[in-house]
């Protein structure tokens, strides 16, 4: 029987398949249900301009109600935008991924909203702790208990 | 799935509604809930009761296909049995042409089906709204959603929130059907052709137009998430008990010359205890502020002891040095077990303090103010613990060879959030610096999040996001808040549910 996690994620691809993706999301590999690749790229006038980064989401059986674990994939030539949020490691400090998850959000829906914290992007710099937390992060950033101090 | 023996073939009368009190598989987790409050509750219909989902959807289907999309039940027993039963119906009805008049109420309550948003499978419309914003949820998922369980580092249990609007306390309300089955349905309505039609007729009417009110948590037709996980106030009584007894221990520490030297871990009154008889050792924010002073200062100490140390012997060579050539000895300005040593009223004496009990005016931990500390007084009172503590060369070595349950250093102890002023941070001896024990407190104090209610809907972001590509760009990031690491302020934090805190001290 399939799990919850791969049923629903079944229905989202099917969904992304039958609809296609938003602009500036491309769908680049979903052989499994366990970890998806999307291309995102910011369209129009942005600091961001002309790149192309990869999001990766990896999903545990208990999909939507625990979050994916999503972050920019780091080596072979592709890097994390430089972002106030994003750590050069591909970790992504963004309420939605942590304690604001909702079991309502899709797959397609994080991309957008990533997709959109970029196009927001008023100065390209890194997180002011990146090397600290970058040294020790875990791998999954799931791991991590972000702060999100936008919310003060 | 403790509880799923329970719902084996056996008992198919216990059905409410064509629904079953047991869930039926769509999760795979634990059932974490409390199951009999459950099925109380969907016996008095105020939550839908478990329907087998289906796969998908048609209104053009026929019964069979109806029946054919059930999602397959994960225990085989308990599917061969309901399987079996479904045959039965099914053969049952076979002699009549499929289409007709005949009226299968187990596929009729399909009629109308609604996709539960989370799960993405459809049950029949008598399904659960959300109180607040009035969206619909399975009974499957709802059973889900809970409060997120507090840890040591994270001492506050918040409602669950919608998982459509983001409003606190999420609840549902369920509009049973007209018709009833199965349990408590005697002398109601049963199931008719008619009831069917009159369903899907009210399916067919969007959801915001049937229902304009929103129920707040306490009305009595709302189920919210804490009725059916009870023992969530009795968890976190539970971590936060466990968190003020460690945070409790103390370090006991003696200023001797220009160091500070632990010489047991006491504890601290509780409020409660003090109420109960003996004299309450309060810890007041000064106190605590002291406290954390005192631990950088011994801590920064130790750092110079070698330093120290070596410019004793240098001096002291070059002290028998001129002996030796001027025949005349200096008594040395290092001797720790001689000069400059504060005893410090507050505290113990070396047989009070012992680790886990109660410590009470002899192990008082009560700081003295700093600025005493650096006034030299006294030689120090207990010249046997000093001499201890020097031949053990650092304050590690010697509290773990002499006092086996001290917290290692490892075990750092997170300030909780709840009552920070009553509970002290432990500093334990061996670790962690006043400055990241500082900011751990504040940490913890920055942290009560008040984000969930200024955070915008995410139902109406979840309805356009898809679908509306254009708005890149134009929008501010839809609920997305985020910057800095919590290691910025929670270095020192060990966060023992396996998870890790960022920019924690390369040690």
């Amino acid at each position: 029987m399939a799990s919850i996690s791969s049923r629903r994620l079944a229905k989202e691809l099917r969904e992304i398949h039958a609809e296609g993706c938003p602009v500036g999301i491309e769908l680049l590999k979903a052989d499994d249900f366990a970890t998806w690749w999307f291309s995102i790229e910011v369209m129009g006038e942005s600091q961001y301009r002309d790149e192309k980064y990869t999001l990766q989401f990896r999903f545990d059986s208990q999909y939507p109600i625990s979050s994916p674990a999503v972050q920019f994939v780091v080596g072979d030539g592709r890097e994390a935008p430089i972002h106030p949020h994003v750590y050069s490691n591909g970790h992504i400090c963004a309420s939605i991924l942590g304690n604001e998850w909702s079991p309502v959000l899709s797959v397609i829906a994080v991309c957008v909203t990533l997709q959109s914290m970029l196009a927001s992007c008023k100065k390209k710099e890194r997180p002011t702790d990146n090397d600290r937390y970058v040294r020790t992060a875990p791998d999954n950033p799931k791991k991590t208990r972000f702060h999100y101090d936008d919310d003060e | 799935m403790g509880n799923s023996s329970s719902s084996s073939g056996r008992h198919h009368e216990e059905m409410v509604d064509y629904g079953s009190l047991q869930p039926q598989g769509v999760y795979t987790g634990p059932q974490d809930w409390n199951q009999s409050v459950v099925t109380q509750l969907i016996v008095a219909r105020k939550i839908a009761p478990f329907y087998r989902p289906l796969e998908e959807y048609e209104e053009s289907w026929d019964d069979d296909q109806i029946l054919a999309a059930r999602k397959e039940l994960p225990e085989s027993s308990e599917n061969s049995d309901t399987a079996a039963r479904g045959d039965a119906v099914r053969s049952s009805h076979s002699k009549r042409p499929n289409g007709g008049k005949e009226f299968r109420p187990d596929a009729a309550v399909y009629r109308g089906a609604t996709e539960c948003p989370i799960c993405f499978l459809y049950y029949p419309p008598n399904i659960n709204h959300s109180r607040c914003c009035d969206q619909a949820i399975c009974t499957e998922c709802f059973v889900q959603i809970k409060r997120a369980e507090p840890t040591t580092t994270h001492l506050v249990s918040e409602p669950a929130a919608c998982p459509y609007c983001v409003q606190d306390n999420f609840g549902v309300v369920y509009a049973p059907p007209t018709w009833r089955g199965g349990i408590g349905s005697d002398g109601a309505h049963p199931l008719s052709p008619l009831s069917v039609s009159r369903m899907e007729q009210q399916a067919s009417v969007p959801t915001h137009k049937r229902r304009q009110k929103s129920y707040s948590a306490d009305s009595p037709e709302v189920v919210t998430i804490d009725q059916i996980r009870p023992d969530w106030e009795a968890k976190l009584a539970a971590v936060r008990a466990a968190v003020a007894r460690r945070a409790n221990r103390r370090i006991i520490m003696r200023q001797v010359g220009d160091r500070l030297i632990p010489v047991g871990i006491g504890r601290i009154q509780t409020p409660e205890e003090a109420a109960e008889g003996g004299q309450y050792v309060g810890v007041s924010g000064q106190d605590l502020e002291e406290l954390m002073l005192m631990e950088a200062m011994r801590l920064s100490l130790i750092d110079h002891e070698e330093h120290q140390r070596k410019e004793a012997e240098e001096k002291k060579k070059e002290e028998e040095a001129e002996r030796a050539g001027a025949g005349q000895g200096v008594p040395s300005q290092t001797d720790q077990g001689t000069s400059t040593t504060l005893p410090l009223p507050s505290l113990s004496t070396p047989s009070a303090p012992s680790p886990g009990t109660r410590s009470r005016s002899p192990s008082r931990s009560r700081t003295p103010p700093i600025r005493d500390s650096m006034v030299n007084r006294s030689p120090p009172p207990f010249s046997t613990m000093n001499a201890a503590f020097m031949s053990s060369g650092t304050a590690s070595a010697f509290l773990n060879s002499s006092r086996p349950p001290i917290v290692s250093s490892s075990e750092l102890i997170p300030v909780p959030s709840a009552n920070p002023r009553s509970e002290v941070d432990a500093q334990t001896a061996t670790s962690s610096t006043i400055a990241t024990s500082f900011s751990s407190l504040t940490g913890q104090l920055a942290q009560p999040s008040s984000s969930t209610s200024s955070q915008p809907s995410l139902g109406p972001i979840y309805a356009q996001l898809p679908s509306s590509p254009d708005l890149v760009g134009q929008q501010p990031p839809l609920a997305l808040t985020g910057s800095t690491a919590k290691g910025e302020t929670a270095s020192t934090l060990s966060v023992p549910d396996g998870t890790t805190t960022p920019g924690e001290p390369a040690r």
